[in-house]
């Protein structure tokens, strides 16, 4: 079945792609990485949920059958950590080339590599 | 006891002695032994081999699961006793002209690789020790000429290839890979026709690239000058002597392994074997291309590389008249052009070594410095100039002789004209090497050292031997092809259209020669003169019109070529590299331009382009 979150996952990777593509600004780029790294996320944790179960959490009246598959929201737990910490170490790449470079226009920051 | 592993493996045993242990004098040692072993143990072979044809001596491998067979019939042996027989030479040249244990390592390596090239009676330890071969031949042009290096290892990895993706081929349509095997099945089916008239062409074409690299055919030979001149001079007595036969062998073995099914595949044409008349023009015009440049050059090396591939073309030639007497005449030629050409690049290690030199208008009267070295290089232009009573006369005889037979005027042509260039040129290197005024730096040049000497030797007697008894060589030849192809005995050719005595010519032009020295002695009244006077009757010439033998000599016949030079294939190869590192730079400079949005762009489309693929 196609959950609507199907295309709220894939609108957002479009949107961050177009980010990517697009934008000049190294900032504005970083944000769409981000952008296209929630829209993953969404789309393993919507694959992820079974209509009708609960959280796999051990608790009262909850049954090992009756909990969705543990595996996807561990992996998307990780991811986010990751996310946190890729995200800080580009920003901190970006404040160092701005430091370099005075600008974040990706283009003029090719060209002064040269 | 088999004796295939030992003469295998001593050359190649030797040289990573000799390179590790590198010590002056241990070095040559080991090197010379290296080389001698296996010519000591062929010789020991010679009558078991001959005794017993149909049973050939055989030799079996297995490494990683691949069994690997070695066979030693009547031509294997012949082949390997002339490349042992150039090796030997070429280690005794090398003990003078080489220095270091890189040149013995790669040297003797290659070595190796030619006689298992020789032996091997599987396309597995064929093909391995092929490019075990090639890659050693590679590293010894590699140390002196990086560009020409370059371009002999393209051409070798395009035959190599070839090679492969035919052996391929075999493999797919007969599941064989030792010789037999194949031979049969294609036998078989030369007659059920499974293999269709295309993919037989095609392994063909795959096959003839293949042997033409390494035996420099045109239109591939262009590697060859450089590749020939540009390394050890001694070595290279080996690499056009020895190596470049194995492109030779591998035309034979196309013969011997398809020969049937390529018959019935491409059938006739004009009442000739249509893949063997392919074979011959390809030959032909080799040799006249290549001797047409060769009289052109105004390098020795360069010279003798070129006609180093006008000789091989003769053997390709003689392959292609698809007779008898054509394989016995190009058998023959591979055993001569080995002795003398071996012989013309030692004598030309000698010049060099003593000299430094090497362009014609350095030279001049030599032979009274070298006398002995002057000796072994008349013998080896007497050779290759096709004069009886020497090796060369007997063999291009026989090929003159196939050729006729064969009914095929044009091609022995062919061959004329490669005889009366060759003799242009060799006489040119007679005498603006050895005759005529010497210049004053080369007052005090010395003979050449004692190993390079009886390097010479070696390859001399073989070469005044098998032109005075040219029966050894057909008898064994006969023998070899199974049936009496060249008739008369050890001093004596006789052919269904000629007949040719070498004892009696010897016998008087021994004669002769002495008459003349008796005239010389007693009669002549001679005077030095300057060689301005032979060739400028006393008149003083324009700089651009100074045409001596030792500059630009041929030079009326450059003009009159001039058409033709226009097409090379040298410079057109030299353009379609140009071509392709221009489209590859316009390449690189286009997609792989920094830009790292550039970088993302082409991973989304191609991203989307493998989205697509997957959902339609």
């Amino acid at each position: 079945m196609i959950s609507v979150y199907y295309f709220g996952a894939i609108a957002l990777v479009l949107v961050g792609l177009y980010g990517v593509l697009v934008k000049k600004n190294l900032m504005k780029i970083l944000i769409s990485l981000s952008i296209m790294e929630t829209g993953v996320n969404l789309l393993l944790i919507s694959i992820g949920y079974v209509s009708g179960k609960s959280a796999p959490i051990l608790s009262e009246g909850v049954k090992w059958n009756q909990a969705v598959d543990p595996i996807p929201q561990a992996l998307v737990l990780t991811a986010i950590v990751i996310g946190v910490a890729t995200t800080a170490m580009a920003l901190s790449a970006a404040i160092l080339i701005y430091e370099k470079y005075g600008t974040l226009n990706v283009e003029e920051i090719r060209r002064l590599r040269g | 006891m088999n004796e295939i592993p030992i003469i295998l493996f001593t050359p190649l045993l030797a040289g990573v002695l000799a390179w590790l242990i590198n010590v002056k004098g241990a070095r040559e040692l080991i090197g010379v032994i290296g080389a001698a072993t296996p010519l000591a143990l062929l010789a020991k072979l010679y009558s078991p081999i001959v005794s017993n044809p149909n049973n050939p001596l055989t030799y079996k491998l297995t490494v990683s699961g691949f069994n690997l067979t070695f066979k030693m019939g009547m031509l294997n042996w012949y082949f390997a006793v002339i490349a042992s027989l150039v090796g030997l030479a070429m280690a005794f040249g090398m003990v003078s002209t080489s220095k270091n244990g890189y040149d013995w390592l790669f040297a003797l390596i290659s070595y190796t690789g030619v006689l298992g090239v020789f032996l091997s009676w599987d396309f597995i330890s064929f093909f391995l020790l092929w490019e075990l071969m090639t890659f050693a031949s590679f590293m010894m042009v590699l140390k002196r000429n990086r560009h020409e290096s370059l371009k002999y290892f393209v051409l070798s990895v395009i035959g190599a290839y070839a090679m492969l993706l035919a052996i391929a081929l075999i493999y797919a349509k007969t599941g064989a890979l030792d010789f037999d095997s194949i031979r049969q099945a294609l036998y078989m089916d030369a007659m059920l026709g499974s293999i269709s008239k295309g993919e037989t062409a095609l392994i063909f074409v795959l096959f003839l690239t293949a042997f033409g690299v390494k035996a420099g055919a045109w239109p591939l030979h262009v590697w060859a000058p450089g590749a020939y001149s540009e390394t050890d001079q001694s070595y290279t007595a080996f690499f056009s002597g020895a190596l470049s036969k194995a492109g030779v062998y591998g035309f034979l073995l196309l013969y011997i392994l398809m020969g049937a099914k390529l018959y019935y595949a491409l059938g006739t044409f004009h009442g000739h074997l249509t893949f063997a008349y392919i074979i011959a023009w390809i030959g032909a015009i080799t040799v006249v291309v290549a001797s047409f440049l060769a009289v052109l050059q105004e390098d020795i090396r360069k010279l003798f590389a070129y006609s180093s591939v006008g000789q091989v073309g003769y053997i390709l030639l003689a392959f292609g008249l698809g007779t008898g007497l054509g394989f016995a005449g190009g058998l023959f030629h591979v055993l001569s052009h080995a002795v003398f050409k071996g012989l013309f690049w030692l004598v030309t290690a000698a010049i060099i070594l003593q000299t430094g030199k090497t362009e014609f208008k350095d030279f001049g009267g030599l032979a009274e410095k070298m006398p002995f070295t002057f000796a072994m290089g008349l013998i080896a232009v007497l050779s290759l100039a096709g004069i009886p009573p020497m090796a060369g006369f007997a063999s291009k005889w026989l090929i003159y002789e196939a050729a006729i037979s064969a009914h095929m005027p044009l091609v022995a042509g062919a061959i004329f004209l490669g005889s009366a260039l060759a003799f242009a040129y060799v006489v040119r290197f007679l005498y603006a090497v050895w005759f005529g005024q010497r210049p004053s730096d080369l007052e005090d040049v010395k003979e050449a050292p004692l190993p390079l000497l009886i390097a010479m030797a070696i390859l001399a007697i073989p070469n005044i031997v098998f032109g005075i008894a040219p029966g050894l060589v057909t008898n064994y030849l006969n023998k070899a092809l199974g049936g009496q192809i060249v008739g008369g005995n050890y001093y004596k050719l006789v052919t269904q259209t000629g007949t040719y005595n070498a004892l009696t010519v010897a016998l008087l032009l021994v004669v002769g020669l002495a008459i003349a020295g008796l005239i010389y002695i007693y009669g002549a009244k001679a005077r030095k003169i300057p060689v301005t006077n032979t060739y400028q009757s006393g008149n003083p010439v324009t700089e651009e019109f100074n045409l001596s033998i030792r500059r630009n000599f041929y030079l009326p016949l450059k003009e009159a070529l001039a058409f033709w030079l226009r097409y090379s294939f040298d410079r057109f190869y030299e353009r379609i590299a140009q071509l392709s590192e221009d489209f590859a730079d316009a390449l690189r400079e286009g997609f792989y331009n920094g830009n790292v949005q550039a970088y993302s762009w082409y991973l989304a489309v191609i991203l989307l382009i493998l989205a697509l693929w997957g959902v339609l």
